[in-house]
């Protein structure tokens, strides 16, 4: 099970068809660095990316 | 209000420990916001937190945790970690690279061409026979020599 990150918001997924964050279908292999967002609300991080929902994304894909 | 703290982690084990502690704080009804894994931070994790004793209740019984690193980090200082630079930004025409991944593993050659926007490199391999350029993700290369090729 290889974990693949949307390429336009870069939310990480096992399941590379729509990205259910976005919407997007262009999904990568090339992803770096990790972030988990609990509570969006609450992260000054999540606010800092424009992150709106909680889940696992890479802070860079190519 | 947000605080950053940094817990030290097996080296390699930093995304389960993520994932684990992210599971724990919610167990444990830890305010905890966000767990950061930057890849070039090795055996560390960066945790916004309410508080420590947060950061105490999420990290309980999570295995490849080491300890926590005294003090606190301030949102400036983690900022850069959040927006990366890519890597063929730092690659320049002329350095000699090491390809880390992909069927030319191992071999040493020369950057030709740098697409930025594109975050990829076009290289000759140095051991080559004949020069066939070859086109790879600069996250794929290590920088062996940064001396810029004299024609
Ligand atoms: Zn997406």
């Amino acid at each position: 099970m290889t974990e693949v990150a949307c390429k336009s918001c870069k939310y990480i997924t096992s399941e590379a068809t729509v990205c259910k964050i976005c919407g997007g279908r262009d999904f990568t292999k090339n992803w770096y660095g990790y972030l988990v967002i609990i509570d969006p609300e609450k992260s000054e991080i999540a606010k800092k990316l424009g992150i709106r929902y909680p889940g696992k994304y890479a802070l860079t894909v190519s | 209000m947000s605080r950053f703290f940094v817990v030290k982690t097996t080296a390699n084990q930093e995304r389960l420990v993520a994932n684990m502690m992210s599971m724990v704080a919610k167990k444990n009804k830890a305010n905890v916001y966000s767990i950061l894994a930057p890849k070039e931070l090795k055996g560390y994790v960066i945790v916004e937190a309410e508080s420590t004793e947060d950061l105490v209740k999420s990290i309980r019984g999570v295995p490849h945790v080491k300890g926590l690193v005294r003090g606190e980090v301030s949102f400036n200082e983690i900022e850069h970690f959040l927006t990366p630079r890519k890597a063929a930004e730092q690659i320049k025409e002329g350095y000699t690279v090491e390809i880390i991944s992909g069927p030319f593993k191992g071999e040493l050659a020369v950057v030709k061409r740098v697409d930025e926007a594109r975050n990829e490199i076009t290289v000759e391999l140095i051991e080559a026979v004949v020069s066939i350029p070859i086109t790879v993700k600069a996250d794929h290369v290590r920088v062996v020599d940064k001396k810029e090729e004299v024609e």
